[in-house]
């Protein structure tokens, strides 16, 4: 093959390929909203206290916490050490693409994963209730896989 | 990170070089074609001298029967519509198809020749070509004369056809009339026995004199409430179908009938 | 001439060596049944005295649309329109002229008569056989005026067995949730209606989120679970007096209740620490007793119609599944294999299905299994949809759909849909405001 045409081949796959990439779809990792299933961006995150987010988030049908969950945990149990006089009740939540029934099951789960740890750091269980929502209180209504990755929750609210 | 980002272009790179070096490319090459052979589309009859179209659609059902898939009818005088052998239509496109093919025609005769059209490419279907009559028959008063004369010119052929040797497809013509009148009830529980059989007793017309469900007893046994559901359907079905659609001949041979109504097979389905 | 007879003979003779021919019918079709609805006859004293009771101006032609609406929401048959009809309604009631009724292509007819005596609906009505020209059935009750609505659905459930050999469902009621508001923050409250939509009414006020109402066979009994003071329990509701009442005293959570065939019981999921387990509660004693101990979430349970075995909703195998099991917990057995999330299973009334919802690839589908896990058949395929309850019958499975919202969140619709058995006759069940978690009474006349 002669030079000129391989360079005609060359600057058409290029072309091709730069085609190709045009047309890929938006990885939500980019923008570090989720990684993997598990939402990790702050937009309906509330604070208990400045630099203590008050939930923690759960990949689809999951309830083991993820790294960055027991951070945030960590940070809640030397809050509520602080603060002895605080209780708190731990509302566990689901998103929409599972069965009524099995979604509040779920959200109880969540929400005792998240008691249990904070017990681990010292925590008295008679100062954590737990509350199951189910899917039944959605922070954001859209029908999106970022959208259901924000419901999958559980949320530390102070009862006092 | 960056130096992932290296890694990453310089092996794209290495690809695309590779890609334009052996890639062979959309050159001046002429294209060797196979050499265009024409090929006759052959009409396999299983009978010939079929004079009016209405018959296909008897012939259908018969040849539906026995599940062959190819076969289809000369009917001289009509144009054919052709369809094509796409995938099975589902029974509700299909009913939408016929319906609005039947809302064009004025003829019921042309009617059927679509129909045969279409039933050509189907092996088995919920919703049959039978319901052609169905669909008639719920249209006023003056559709219902339509249809009587229809078959008064299907009996005529019947006495030639006779002549003709189509034997076989006398049964299955007095099936296919069937076939449209029974409306099965759907209630019936799907994994019971289903079968019902009526005795009759026929006048050489094709009107009944009397009818006699065997094993009469089941009707009133306790659990088998269905069975008198399903032998009235029947009862109604041989009733409605009146006068059947039976030989012209050998009165002797068909005066007493017996009909096995088995709803088994439409309700599994 | 001669030959062509003996042809005939020999093709004959070979095929059925008997005198007597006989043929197999085998196909019909599944078409409705057209049948003729006419009003029910009524005399010029008690059409005025309903008027002025009831605000009806003629009894007995809203009876006989009950029963028109009915039979043809069932999807079995086809009510003929009452233009065409060529005989007066009394006089059709005494004799009807067979052939007329025959021109309308009708093959079963219906009429009646409706009277006030001694302050009471007295009605009776008759079916008849157009095609054998002789009546079916003919059957009287009488009942006060405030039932005339049931009167029309009781005819319809009479006409309907004879017919279909099936029992009816159309003197039933539906209890579900009534859903207002943004996705966000739902209103619920408890409502129940006839089941052709009318005489709706609400039973909670909406002040607490309320879910997953049921019926007590004895039907005047509801159990569902409400937030009620910020405590998920499962709560007894008298229909007749209003009154509610918690279940049980548990520490926790009690949520997916339903009632056993006797209507003695409730069972229920009770969720401590993580883990939820089923129980039972006898409504008379109190006793509470554990039908499950498994670290997995155990919910959704249902009774089989004897009493005998329970299909559930478990998460032990990785993912929910359904299983079943003795009513006293032992011989747990998965029915469900095939690729997805199964969940609320719940046994048909007729005791041989087990309808379910399942979720694969982002899909919810509403389906029956035999009770052995065999057979699965899905019927329905939707964005989201789940809960099916059986009709009393066991033809008919009453669920809820809800919808996709825009990238703004907006959009969002929740509704009740019905569908067939067989897979035909899907539909929407209209309600006045959006619902979910429906359930279907049983027969209320029996």
């Amino acid at each position: 093959m002669n030079l000129s045409k391989i360079l005609k081949n060359g600057f058409l796959i290029v072309l091709a390929s730069l085609v190709l990439t045009a047309c890929a779809t938006k990885k939500t990792s980019t923008t570090g909203q989720m990684q993997g299933d598990v939402y990790t961006g702050t937009d309906s995150v509330e604070y208990l206290a400045s630099g203590v987010p008050d939930r923690v988030f759960f990949a689809t049908n999951e309830t083991v916490l993820t790294t960055a969950s027991r951070e945030t945990l960590r940070k809640q149990a030397a809050w509520l050490r602080k603060n002895s006089d605080i209780n708190v009740v731990l509302e566990g939540h689901a998103d929409e693409r599972g069965t009524r029934e099995y979604n509040l099951a779920l959200g109880e789960r969540r929400a005792n994963s998240a008691k249990d740890y904070l017990m681990t750091y010292g925590i008295s269980s008679d100062r954590i209730s737990v509350l199951s929502y189910g899917k039944e209180r959605p922070v954001d209504s859209g029908s999106s896989p970022l959208a259901w990755s924000k419901n999958r929750r559980s949320v530390t609210v102070k009862a006092n | 990170m960056n130096r992932n980002i290296f890694i990453s272009f310089g092996l794209h790179i290495f690809l695309v070089i590779i890609t334009a070096m052996s890639l062979p490319f959309l050159a001046k090459k002429p294209i060797d074609l196979p050499p265009i052979i024409s090929v006759e589309l052959i009409q396999i009859t299983d009978k010939t001298n079929i004079p009016f179209a209405p018959k296909a659609k008897k012939i259908i059902e018969k040849v539906k029967e026995k599940e062959k898939k190819l076969v289809s009818e000369q009917a001289p005088p009509k144009k054919i519509k052709k369809q094509k052998p796409d995938a099975i239509p589902l029974p509700d496109e299909k009913i939408e198809k016929i319906k609005k093919i039947k809302d064009e025609k004025q003829n019921p005769e042309k009617v059927e020749t679509e129909i045969k059209q279409v039933s050509e490419f189907e092996k088995k279907e919920l919703f049959d070509t039978n319901n052609i009559a169905a669909l008639i028959d719920k249209s006023k008063t003056e559709s219902a004369e339509t249809k009587k004369k229809l078959d008064k010119v299907t009996q005529d052929q019947d006495k030639e056809m006779n002549f003709g040797g189509l034997t076989l497809s006398e049964e299955d013509a007095l099936k296919a009339q069937i076939f449209g009148c029974w409306s099965i009830p759907l209630g019936l529980p799907f994994n019971q026995d289903l079968l019902v059989r009526i005795k009759l007793q026929l006048k050489p017309d094709g009107s009944i004199i009397k009818t006699e469900i065997l094993d009469h007893a089941r009707m009133n046994r306790p659990g088998q409430g269905f069975y008198k559901v399903l032998a009235e359907s029947a009862l109604r079905a041989i009733k409605l179908c009146q006068p059947l659609r039976v030989p012209s001949t050998g009165y002797e041979r068909w005066k007493d009938m017996q009909l096995n109504f088995d709803a088994r097979e439409m309700l599994e389905g | 001439m001669l030959l062509r007879y003996l042809f005939i003979l020999l093709i004959i003779i070979p095929i059925k060596a008997l005198a007597l021919i006989e043929v197999d019918i085998t196909r019909g079709n599944l078409n409705p049944l057209p049948v003729a609805v006419s009003p029910l006859s009524i005399d010029n004293k008690s059409k005025e005295n309903f008027k002025k009771i009831l605000k009806k101006e003629d009894l007995g032609s809203e009876i006989s649309i009950i029963v028109e609406n009915n039979l043809r929401q069932s999807g079995l048959f086809n009510p003929l329109n009452k233009n065409a009809f060529l005989q007066e309604p009394d006089v059709a009631n005494l004799k009807p002229r067979f052939e007329d009724w025959n021109l309308i292509k009708a093959q079963a007819l219906i009429t009646g008569k409706v009277t006030l005596v001694d302050e009471k609906l007295r009605v009776e009505f008759r079916l008849w056989d157009i095609l054998a020209g002789k009546e079916m059935m003919a059957l009287a009750f009488t009942t006060v005026p405030s039932n005339w609505r049931r009167v029309g659905h009781i005819i319809t459930d009479k006409v309907y067995e004879r017919l279909t050999g099936e029992k009816g469902y159309f003197d039933t009621r539906i209890i579900y949730v009534s859903e207002e508001g943004p996705k966000t923050k739902r209103i619920k409250k408890l409502a129940i209606m006839d089941q052709d939509g009318f005489n709706n009414k609400y039973l909670t006020l909406g002040n607490e989120l309320v879910l997953t109402p049921r019926f007590s066979p004895a039907n005047q009994m509801v159990t569902y679970l409400s937030y009620f003071r910020n405590l998920p329990r499962v709560y007894l509701l008298d229909i007749e007096t209003g009154m509610q009442e918690v279940v049980g005293d548990f520490p926790g959570m009690t949520f997916a209740p339903r009632f056993s065939p006797d209507g003695k019981k409730i069972i229920m999921s009770f969720a401590k620490d993580g883990n939820s387990d089923i129980y039972t509660m006898d409504l008379e004693n109190r006793i509470v007793e554990r039908i499950t101990n498994h670290p997995s979430i155990d919910t959704s349970p249902s009774f089989s119609p004897n009493g005998k075995r329970i299909t559930f909703n478990s998460d032990r195998s990785g993912y929910q599944q359904i299983y079943v099991m003795d009513s006293n917990g032992k011989n747990v057995k998965r029915i469900s294999f095939g690729n997805g999330l199964y969940g609320t299973p719940v046994w048909s009334p007729r005791g041989d299905l087990i309808a379910f919802t399942k979720l694969h690839k982002g899909k919810f589908y509403i389906g029956v299994m035999r009770t052995d896990g065999t057979g699965e058949r899905l019927l329905t395929e939707n964005f989201y949809q789940e809960a099916p309850s059986w009709s009393p019958n066991g033809r008919v499975l009453i669920f809820y759909r809800e919808t996709k919202t825009n990238s703004k969140g907006e959009g969002f619709s929740a509704k009740l849909w019905s569908i067939d058995l067989t897979g035909y006759n899907e539909k929407m069940v209209e309600t006045e405001t959006d619902a979910s978690d429906p359930s279907w009474s049983s027969l209320l006349s029996n």
